[in-house]
């Protein structure tokens, strides 16, 4: 007690009174989410301005005689008159591993009721993307267990490739896969104490969709058990469009935060257009100019200087990644429509859905003539590179014989081969939902394609082969799946233990 | 009324006439008004409301309201004016309210600056960090 009195004592003796300085201003028009301030000499811009009872604001416009605020919050409270103040922090979240399995909003507060979120750090919202000296190029695989996707248009770590298609053609389900593939991978790295694996974390940005939708994934990565690695940050339809619209960058921020730490990270954002279409309305309301479609001039800065802090940084700078996963909807297939096409020009590559082939059945319906990585192939794994290779060049000269085979019924054994081959292919790219394949099972799977072990088996039947095909290595050849996963790449060893196999289970194929 | 870009140009230029040495004359500014007034051009209305607001503006920046709790003594108030012209520059309208909800301490206001050293918000500032913890 004794001690408690000197210390109060002595704090009273150091005490210096004094007045600290304070901007305010005085709300002069308020409505849809967006206020004008008058005064607020000092803001900054993208300032948090605080706006009283518990609300805080955000300075976009900078007027010689206001400013235009934002609001991140009820707006209903508030009211023409009432006082506003600088804070002197730009907007920022709390980052961290905390945040892994909890569902967050665009402050980086829970809303999935599991209580508070430990989190001692905060990042901005707004960072300048790593320069040129930091990136190093990419080198590490992100393996999506999608075949297309590892087999012909591979994601490596640091990447951004968008993906792109009509609605309901399955753009969410790629990622929702992506993000369960990490999560397996994750913890059987865990479960073998791989040290050498580096995990892959995922942040999920859900932007302007249905409550119903978000409630879905979520139970999906639950029930698959992809939680614990995975951050979602949510702002749904029924937020206001300036949350909708910071909402990708909130949950850039949290990634960031991982690759700073020499961790690795994939954000998926889901989806850009109603981040640009929000973005359209809150500047419509701050009276900015608007140009092509009534977007402002800058929604290519909003996107591009978004994308830009996805990453590969160097080793001396951590080493950590940033993975961008954008999802962008078209309408009608229309891919030359403005935000289409300026996200294709500013990420890495892209995966096509196309409604035609989801509904011909083939799903994941990925168009692989036309989707494209430009840097992934360096990361991919040597062994899928073996087997690989020339699988996009062969399926795009069976399109085009397929296409020339419907005018005559007349055509060469090696024709009809390729065409044959081609269709087994097709059928092997096949794929349920939220169930991505290890990438050793792909190795074998494609390698027996390309080797003729199933040009025997009917069409109709090249699924059951495959499953069959699979459960026959996972079960008695794992020792060999696992010496894949080790070398990385198909050595003549390998290759003549794999021929023994694929024999062997051929006999028992019935 | 709507107040057009070019109404607001034009009240902007007609503000800047108005000034002399950083301050606002108010011989000028009464003869801009006459004169807008007088002229009965379309738009000199929305000319003229947006030029009042420029010149409200101006006037809330050469403001400086001093709140107390109790009244202050001649000399402090002396004090603080000098020490307020000193960092603002001269023509400051000075006015000095007495507000007995600050408890105790003083609440000085220069356009868009507030030197709150009130008991009040002392009290306010140690609610809020406790919120926050």
């Amino acid at each position: 007690m004794a001690d408690l009195l000197k210390e109060i004592e002595a704090q009273i003796a150091g005490a210096k009174a004094t007045a600290a300085k304070q901007n305010v201003g005085v709300i002069r028009e308020i409505g849809d989410g967006v206020a004008k301030i008058e005064g607020l000499t000092d803001a900054m811009l993208n300032e948090m301005i605080d706006l009283g009872k518990g609300i805080t604001g955000l300075a976009l416009n900078l007027d010689e005689t206001e400013v235009g605020v934002v609001i991140l919050g009820d707006y209903t409270q508030l009211k023409e008159g009432d006082e506003a103040r600088t804070t002197g922090k730009l907007l920022q979240v709390p980052v961290g591993q905390g945040l892994l399995g909890r569902v967050v909003n665009i402050l980086g507060e829970p809303v999935d009721g599991k209580g508070p979120i430990k989190s001692n750090e905060t990042y901005p919202v707004e960072k300048i993307a790593p320069g040129i000296i930091r990136r190093r190029s990419v080198s590490q695989p992100v393996q999506t267990g999608i075949m297309p996707i590892d087999a012909m248009i591979p994601i490596g770590r640091g990447q951004r490739e968008l993906i792109i298609g009509d609605r309901a053609t399955g753009k969410t389900t790629v990622c929702i896969d992506t993000i369960i593939s990490q999560a397996r991978l994750n913890k059987a790295a865990e479960v073998t104490g791989d040290r050498e694996y580096r995990p892959l974390y995922c942040i999920y940005v859900a932007i302007g969709q249905k409550q119903s939708t978000i409630a879905r994934v979520i139970s999906v990565l639950e029930e698959a058990g992809a939680m614990p690695y995975t951050i979602i940050v949510a702002s749904p339809a029924s937020d206001s469009a300036a949350n909708q619209y910071l909402v990708p960058f909130a949950g850039a921020a949290m990634g960031e935060w991982f690759m700073d730490n020499g961790m690795d990270a994939l954000i998926v954002y889901d989806d850009l257009t109603k981040q640009a279409v929000a973005y359209r309305q809150v500047s419509l309301l701050l009276k900015r100019p608007s140009g092509r479609e009534a977007f402002p001039g800058d929604v290519f800065y909003l996107h591009s200087r978004l994308l830009e802090r996805a990453a590969r940084v160097g080793e001396k700078y951590g080493n950590g990644s940033l993975t961008a996963m954008p999802i962008i909807e078209t309408q009608s297939g229309d891919v030359s429509a403005y935000i289409p096409t300026n996200v294709i020009s500013i990420t890495d590559g892209q995966i096509f859905l196309e409604t035609d082939l989801f509904y011909q059945g083939v799903r994941p319906a990925i168009n692989v003539g036309i989707s494209v990585s430009r840097v992934g192939s360096a990361a991919q794994l040597k062994a899928m590179k073996q087997v690989a290779g020339k699988l996009k060049g062969e399926l795009a000269q069976f399109r085009e014989l397929a296409a020339f085979a419907q005018f005559g019924s007349d055509l060469d054994a090696k024709t009809q081969a390729q065409i044959d081959r081609g269709k087994r292919i097709m059928e092997i790219f096949k794929q349920a939902q939220y169930n991505p394949i290890p990438v050793e099972i792909q190795v074998v799977v494609i390698w027996a394609v390309q080797n003729g072990y199933m040009d025997q088996v009917p069409v109709a039947r090249v699924k059951e082969f495959q499953n069959k095909l699979t459960e026959y290595f996972t079960l008695r050849k794992s020792q060999f799946l696992a010496k894949i996963g080790r070398e990385k790449a198909l050595n003549d060893e390998l290759k003549a233990e794999l021929k023994a196999a694929a024999d062997e289970f051929k006999q028992t194929w019935q | 009324m709507k107040i057009t870009k070019r109404a607001k140009r034009n009240a902007k230029q007609l503000f800047r006439v108005c000034m002399v040495k950083d301050l606002l004359d108010a011989s000028r500014v009464r003869q801009v008004v006459q004169h807008l007034v007088a002229s009965g051009e379309r738009n000199s209305p929305s000319i003229l409301a947006h030029f009042l607001r420029l010149v409200k503006l101006d006037g809330a920046r050469h403001t400086a309201a001093i709140e107390s709790a109790t009244p202050l003594p001649s000399g402090l108030r002396t004090v603080i004016q000098n020490g307020l012209e000193r960092r603002y520059g001269p023509g400051l309208t000075i006015t000095f309210t007495q507000r007995p909800e600050l408890i105790g301490g003083m609440r000085i206001q220069v356009g868009c600056d507030v030197y709150d050293g009130s008991v009040r918000a002392g009290l306010e500032a140690l609610e809020k960090s406790f919120e926050a913890r």
